[in-house]
């Protein structure tokens, strides 16, 4: 029944969307027709239309709006490319009900312009910005237009989940998965969540992480999901956990290295990034908390023996951070001028210095214990 | 002046004093202009040129100039170049053998093989390197090798309408060296450049032996022809086969045959010395024969005969050893002093007083008792002393109108600037004027062959191309200070411009006794540069807009090309006729072209990427 109702909603979308893109074509159509240059409004994504919503806790474009015309030497290439991903995905992939990467539309979209010795696309890079463009366009997403990026990031626990592949439909069980964990598709929004039956997620941006508190029983022990984003959260995992936040209302607690690298993936799983501000409506996850680890850890746990010296990118990085608006609180300043002062970092697996399940058996359920978090 | 070339004026008329003509000829043949096959049959064809200019200006007649360069096939000639003693096996190689067109060597009436029979190499005689022969085996006693060379001849003749030179002083003119009348008439002229049409007679009877023929008349109804040479020990022109007839021949055509010439159309030749000519002399008709039977006429652009320059005296600022010591040998004045009051300009005796005083020169003392050591030094003490400058009005410029003319004719630009300055004077008194101009597009420029045009300086003095050393020559500095990008000139060396500077002087300051160059003295290099920054503002303009005119191009091909990808994607998703797309689509990018014209983009529309914040996504 569940099943059915999803893929209705998963039908209605795809014509939405299609509509949205009959519209944006025929708008550019009438444009012709009144002999007007043809062009498409889009919201500047540059930092002077990129600002940080302290009431909704989200990196968010402002309404500054551009246009991208035809008949303008700067734009003409960029405005092809973005009618080529239109019409790839209106035609091939929504048309089809089939999804693609952005590798595929590259190389489907690429070829040598008639008369010419120019492609369509060099780069991929090119079609990619012109993706965004689109996305940005048509206000929606590039899951709504049937592109993925790339997989990344596992999850393990007790967790039931209802899948589908076009019309087959799996039931997934987060518990049973072996060592590996469930791989979290690109696109999430088909999934249904069946059984939970835990009390928090606690994410890691480290495969190490995730394959040591797996090892260790870490979610049966404290009734929880685990998750590893293996580095920059992908935006399939991004959006899972913005889901299970509001959906299951699900604490979300995350643990990345003690340097500013690692807190700005959680910056980003949080309130969005600066690159894809448009998209932290769907991808943030405001109710996230930082778990660690900080500088204070370092102290408190005693780990000064086993840090690492910061570098000068390291510096650099934490120097704008301070300034960035969502790191504005007293605390995350604290932690900032704390590593500028001593000029060093830690990694998780710092905490093996200790013994091998001591981020298992004593960090983690001692901070999530204490509600020892950061905002 | 040229490199090795360096030798002094001072120097060369020691040297004709102390050695015979034709020792003193090859001694400095490099400085009077005969180095290298192709230049050497230019500055032949320059002598006679200069010559022929110079008589049709005298006789306010338009010049016609009819140059015809024939090859000739040479007689070979042969020499002993070894005789055996049983030993030897190496033997040098008379230079004229090697330098032969063809040369092939015989003993005993047999041709011997290269590589086979004999090896030829350098080797080295004291300071110089000398070519050898070297045999398989010793030359035995009584044997010689006798070498047969040839060098293939060109025939030059030269034809022109002007006055023609009086029977009596044919042989004066043709034959004898460094006695020509121009040294004696301070006028603003061509012939000052040429060492003499003498050293060319000198030239081709050196290098083939054979006279020049020489016809001339005056048009008297009487036609004067005459083979000619010169006796090489007294520098006496010696005349046979003389003839005189009845006919309307009017003018003098001059025919020599020359070894050791060539004749190709490159930057130093002929060819290039005519065209240069005619641009600088818009009045005259200048027709080329090449060797190849090819006409080539440099049209004439204007009818007016110029302005005759106005003879006047020389000024002592203008004066150089030799010129003065030439003065000398042939003044009549008694005394130094009347000398120089009488056949100078602005000479007063309050000079003479003060240059006595300096130079403790006694100037009562007849001209021909001055010494050369005397005459470096007042010539020195010339530069020193204050002088009334000299007349203006002698300066005869081609004239603005003119230049444009012949430029417009020849080199069909497609934008020309021609400025005529104001006189200025340099060395605090000698008059001088610069006419510049500067030619873009049509055939402007030098060819590069496959790189396309290059930028080509046209340098003269007192309309005479100066063809060689480029390097040395006010002129070239002139252009080579000049920051061309500021003019939309960007890498000039390959833009299709000609640069044209006229400088006009009765003293032309040149580098040195070849007349090859413009001496940089700062007030010349300066206004040269002006004259030419003042024409390249005016060709900057047009450049401008063909580059807005290129922007436009530029600007609708990148609309066109992008149309038939948007109209394809425009019809995959609303199914609407990609013809009728394709047609409006087309005009909307030609108005737009045109409309862009006047104003640029409006400023609410993007004009870069960065204003979408094209960041890498993390």
């Amino acid at each position: 029944m569940a099943a059915r109702s999803q893929e209705k909603t998963n039908k209605r979308n795809t014509e939405d969307i299609s509509l949205k893109i009959k519209a944006l074509g025929e708008k550019l159509i009438s444009q012709i027709e009144a002999m007007d240059n043809p062009h498409l409004d889009i919201p500047i994504r540059g930092s002077a239309n990129v600002h940080f919503d302290e009431s909704q806790q989200k990196i968010i474009l402002g309404d500054k709006m551009a246009k991208r015309s035809l008949f303008n030497v700067a734009h003409a290439r960029r405005f092809m490319q973005t009618m080529l991903v239109a019409s790839y995905v209106q035609k091939d992939l929504l048309a089809n009900e089939l999804t693609a990467t952005l590798r595929d539309l590259y190389y489907a979209k690429k070829h040598t312009i008639e008369g010419t010795k120019e492609d369509t696309i060099d780069e991929q890079k090119e079609s990619d910005l012109a993706i965004v463009d689109f996305e940005v366009a048509l206000e929606t997403f590039r899951e709504r237009l049937n592109l993925r990026a790339e997989p990344k990031g596992r999850m393990a626990g007790n967790m039931t989940v209802e899948d589908r592949v076009r019309d087959k439909v799996d039931l997934i069980d987060l518990s049973k998965m072996g060592s590996g964990g469930w791989s979290v598709p690109s696109i999430v929004e088909q999934i249904n969540f069946k059984k939970v039956d835990v009390d928090y997620v606690l994410v890691a941006e480290k495969n190490a992480i995730f394959d040591r508190l797996n090892e260790d029983k870490f979610w049966q022990k404290n009734n929880s999901l685990i998750m590893t984003t293996a580095g920059q959260a992908a935006r399939g995992a991004r959006r899972f956990l913005q889901r299970l936040s509001t959906e299951l209302k699900l604490p979300i607690y995350i643990l990345t290295d003690a340097d500013p690298y690692g807190w700005y993936i959680y910056s980003t799983m949080k309130y969005g990034s600066m690159a894809l501000a448009h998209e932290s409506e769907r991808l943030g996850c405001r109710e996230a908390k930082f778990l660690g680890m900080s500088i204070s850890d370092i102290e408190h746990y005693d780990l000064k023996a086993v840090t690492i010296k910061a570098k000068e990118v390291d510096i650099k990085r934490a120097q704008e951070m301070k300034s960035y608006e969502w790191f504005k609180y007293k605390e995350w300043q604290t932690e900032i001028n704390k590593f500028l002062d001593l000029k060093i970092k830690a990694e998780i697996q710092s905490l093996s210095s200790k013994n091998l399940q001591y981020i298992s058996n004593t960090y983690l359920p001692e901070k999530i214990k204490n509600q020892d978090f950061l905002p | 002046m040229a490199d090795k070339n360096d030798v002094s004026e001072e120097q060369l008329s020691k040297e004709f004093r102390e050695y015979s003509v034709a020792e003193f000829f090859k001694r400095n043949r490099q400085m009077l202009g005969y180095s290298g096959k192709i230049r050497s049959l230019t500055t032949i064809v320059h002598e006679f040129v200069t010559n022929s200019l110079d008589a049709c200006e005298e006789g306010e007649i338009l010049p016609e100039i009819l140059v015809e360069l024939e090859e000739v096939a040479a007689a070979k000639r042969e020499e002993v170049i070894a005789s055996g003693d049983g030993g030897k096996a190496l033997f040098e190689i008379p230079q004229e053998v090697l330098e032969a067109d063809m040369y092939e060597f015989y003993s005993n009436g047999i041709m011997l093989q290269n590589k086979v029979d004999y090896s030829i190499k350098t080797e080295r005689k004291g300071k110089e390197s000398v070519k050898v022969i070297i045999l398989k085996a010793p030359l035995p006693v009584g044997n010689t090798i006798i070498a047969k060379y040839a060098t293939g001849h060109i025939k030059v003749s030269v034809e022109d309408n002007g006055t023609g030179v009086p029977k009596k002083n044919v042989g004066q003119a043709f034959g004898k060296l460094l006695a020509g009348t121009k040294f004696h008439k301070r006028k603003q002229k061509r012939g000052q450049q040429g060492i003499g049409a003498a050293y060319a007679v000198l030239f081709g009877s050196m290098t083939t032996g054979k006279p020049t023929h020489v016809k001339s008349g005056i048009g008297d109804g009487k036609v004067y022809e005459c083979d000619l040479s010169i006796d090489v020990k007294t520098n006496d022109p010696v005349t046979t086969n003389e003839k005189e007839y009845a006919g309307k021949f009017r003018g003098v055509k001059v025919t020599c045959e020359f070894a050791e010439v060539g004749y190709n159309k490159s930057e130093y030749s002929v060819y290039e010395y005519l065209r240069r000519t005619a641009l600088a002399n818009p009045h005259a008709q200048l027709t080329l024969i090449e060797p190849t039977g090819n006409v080539v006429v440099f049209p004439r652009s204007i009818k007016e005969i110029p302005q005759k320059p106005k003879a006047a005296l020389p000024h002592a600022l203008g004066m150089n050893v030799s010129d003065l010591m030439d003065m000398i040998s042939s003044t009549k004045a008694r005394s130094l002093s009347g000398f120089f009051t009488t056949e100078f300009s602005r000479f007063s005796n309050d000079k003479v007083k003060e240059l006595e005083a300096l130079t403790k020169i006694d100037f009562k003392k007849t001209p021909s008792s001055l010494q050369w050591t005397e005459a470096e030094k007042l010539v020195q003490q010339f530069q020193k002393v204050k002088w009334i400058a000299p007349e203006v009005d002698t300066l005869v410029p081609i004239g603005e109108e003119q230049i444009k003319k012949s430029l417009t004719s020849l080199l069909k630009p497609e934008q020309l600037k021609v400025v005529e300055r104001k006189a200025r004077v340099f060395r605090g008194g000698i008059p001088f004027l610069v006419e510049a101009a500067v030619a873009f597009g049509g055939e402007a420029g030098s060819t590069l062959g496959q790189e396309g045009k290059g930028v080509e300086i046209l340098r003269f003095a007192n309309r005479t191309p100066l063809l060689f050393d480029a390097g040395n020559c006010a002129i070239t500095e002139a252009v080579k200070t000049i920051d061309w990008n500021r003019y939309d000139l960007k890498d000039i060396d390959h833009q299709p411009v000609s640069i044209f500077v006229n400088f006009v002087s009765v003293y032309v300051p040149y580098t040195g006794a070849g007349k090859l160059a413009i001496s940089s003295e700062e007030e010349i290099v300066v206004e040269i540069r002006n004259a030419l920054m003042e024409c390249a503002r005016e060709v900057s303009i047009y450049i401008h807009s063909l580059q807005k005119l290129a922007d436009q191009e530029e600007r609708r091909s990148i609309f066109m090309r992008y149309i038939g990808e948007v109209v394809a994607c425009l019809h995959d998703i609303t199914g609407v006729s990609k013809e009728k797309l394709k047609d409006k689509l087309s005009k909307i990018a030609k108005d737009r072209t045109a409309l862009l014209e006047a104003k640029d983009e409006s400023e609410d529309e993007l004009n870069s990427d960065e204003d979408l914040g094209d960041s890498a996504e993390e």
